[in-house]
């Protein structure tokens, strides 16, 4: 049995699958960045459109993955793979340690927080404060992934590591949203009030959001960094903060194909219109505008209502 | 143990100088239904609000099985087992019936604190009997239909109907009603007079603010009655519906409302 919205996945995942062998480097490398930039915006979307908080750094999670890898690779001559795990589990715990503290802030006020955290962030890129981040220009020839002497060195193998890392993000929130912290989120996202009285502490499952959302960001950073192979400041600085909130809010919040969509807008689209220069970000804002008035829950919304089947046998 | 589920002594709930609640006290019995009426802005509300956590008295105790609760964060009162629902509905409303009694099940489910990115087989196991308990309370509370439709959409008398399984997925030990038969019709009211006493014989003790007064001095055992935050009868319903101050508060607010 296969249901509309399956089988347009099924479509997707076969031309996303053969796509390499179809495309020249440049847009090799753009479908690498998308899938990259999915799993980043699939992370903030656990964040901003699940637990419904308005956190608008994301890029530092990002960043702070990709600078992971950057560093132990280029300055302390780790191989990639040392560098994975890390490059999630340094940003969970930044995540636990910032977020701590701002968790409670009503939604503006947290907002504001969090681009201060991303400001600060990128100030301590820039001044090179452990003399590890390279300053300004940030770090260049980063290694790439390598295995019992084998180099997956090139741009082919580079997207579909990004694949891989994207099927792995999506098999998580698939798991989170059936599961009591996926729904926990929900609730608190709709009506704190009422989710607290059902039992539902709202400082642990929006921290939960937070970590769990800075670990996948960590994570594409990493697979950014080898791609790239460099790393500097402004790939990770407010603008991309907003960036992945906008492509989760003109997308659809909480929903899966809706992020697809956001991100295929916000970062494909203005590559295709390449030759129209600026102009293609009048096009842009825009889009951005026009979608909030027309669809302000998104171009694809949530739809909610994936329960078991047996519980359907008396709906009408 | 004292035989007393629920303590309140000497409660007193301010809210920038207005005494919402002024030295009120009240015992509610295990298994008991407990009825409690007063005009409207008397504090009842306020009173479900202090023993759920949303409010902190400034003063007085809140005894839940003889321990001190006041000040408790609210998700921590729905995991001692006292659940409530509201005076104005307050569902998931973009959320499916079947997804708002699920939260219910939310302190009861077993899953693990990885469970929310790595399923496990006791992950499914747990998550198929919470969805299980959620089709019986469905079933017993007639939803089954509207398992797939958001909240928001349904009628009033239906949206009650979902808090109240929602509130009872919890299987709470205490259930607080803020006017569940505000808003619905009579054949509503009567379903719901019957939905209570099947609560009650589950052996939950059930609290209840309600404006009905044919359907509170039905089921409850017990009444208090509230004015500006204050305690002015209690007893039997068949006491309180004859105290001359009760009849004189209900008709002074009558009078009130005219001037309104
Ligand atoms: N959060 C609040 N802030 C200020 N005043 C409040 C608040 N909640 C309730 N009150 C006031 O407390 C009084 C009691 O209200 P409430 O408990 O809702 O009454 P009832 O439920 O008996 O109708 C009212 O005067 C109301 O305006
Ligand atoms: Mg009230």
């Amino acid at each position: 049995m296969m249901n509309k919205t399956s089988m347009i996945a099924l479509v997707l995942l076969l031309i996303s699958g053969v796509y390499p062998f179809f495309v020249d480097s440049a847009w090799l490398a753009i479908g690498t960045t998308f899938l990259v930039f999915s799993c980043v915006a699939f992370s903030q979307d656990i964040i901003l459109g699940r637990a419904g908080v308005f956190h608008m750094g994301h890029a530092m999670f990002f960043g702070l993955g990709a600078y992971t890898t950057a560093i132990m690779n280029v300055q302390f001559g780790l191989p990639i793979l040392a560098s994975w795990a890390p490059a999630v589990l340094i940003p969970m715990f930044v995540a636990f340690v910032l977020a701590g503290p701002i968790i409670h802030l009503r939604g503006d006020y947290l907002l504001v927080a969090t681009i201060g955290f991303n400001i600060i962030f990128i100030q301590v890129l820039e001044n090179d404060v452990f003399g590890l981040t390279g300053g300004p220009n940030g770090i260049f020839g980063i290694d790439v992934v390598r295995l019992f002497g084998f180099e997956f060195a090139s741009q082919t193998y580079m997207y579909y590591m990004a694949f891989i890392l994207l099927g792995i993000t999506l098999f998580i929130m698939r798991t989170l949203d059936r599961s009591k912290f996926g729904r926990a989120m929900f609730y608190i996202n709709k009506d704190e009030i009422a989710a607290q009285s059902m039992g539902v502490s709202v400082r642990y499952y929006k921290l939960y959001a937070f970590i769990i959302g800075a670990g996948i960001a960590g994570a594409a950073g990493s697979m950014f960094s080898v791609q790239y192979s460099a790393v500097s400041p402004e790939a990770f600085d407010v603008t991309q903060s907003i960036m992945f909130f906008t492509i989760v809010l003109v997308g659809g919040s909480a929903s899966l194909p809706g992020v697809l969509i956001g991100t295929f807008i916000m970062f494909v689209l203005p590559e295709v219109f390449r030759e129209f220069e600026t102009a293609r970000y009048l096009v842009f804002g825009l889009a951005m505008i026009l979608t909030m008035i027309l669809r302000p829950r998104g171009i694809w919304p949530v739809r909610f209502g994936n329960i078991p089947n047996f519980l359907k046998k008396d709906v009408k | 143990m004292s035989e007393y589920i629920l303590e309140i002594k000497n409660v007193t709930k301010m809210f920038h100088g207005l005494v919402a609640i002024n030295d009120l006290s009240m015992k509610v019995k295990k298994g008991q239904i407990y009825g409690i009426i007063g005009p409207n802005g008397a504090g009842k509300t306020t009173l479900f609000n202090c023993i759920t956590g949303i409010y902190t008295p400034e003063m007085g105790q809140i005894l839940w099985k003889g321990k001190e609760i006041k000040g408790t964060t609210p998700y921590k009162i729905a995991e001692l087992g006292i659940l409530r629902t509201f005076q104005t509905i307050r569902l998931f409303a973009e959320m499916s019936v079947a997804e708002n009694i699920m939260s219910g099940r939310h302190i009861k489910s077993k899953q693990k604190w990885y469970n929310g990115v790595i399923p496990t087989p006791a992950y499914f196991k747990d998550e198929k009997e919470q969805w299980m308990k959620v089709g019986e309370l469905m079933e017993f509370f007639n939803l089954s239909q509207y398992a797939t439709t958001p909240a928001g959409d349904l009628s009033y008398g239906v949206q009650r109907r979902i808090e109240m399984a929602r509130a009872l997925a919890a299987e709470p030990e205490l259930l607080i009603l803020d006017e569940p038969a505000a808003g619905l019709n009579e054949h509503e009211t009567q379903e719901l007079t019957d939905t209570i006493r099947k609560i009650q014989a589950m052996g939950v003790t059930i609290m209840m603010i309600e404006h009905d007064m044919e359907m509170v001095m039905s089921l409850s055992e017990y009444i208090t009655v509230i004015n500006f935050g204050a305690k002015i009868s209690e007893g039997l319903p068949s006491f309180v519906q004859d105290d001359p101050v009760v009849v004189e508060a209900y008709i002074g607010s009558d009078e009130e409302d005219e001037h309104e």
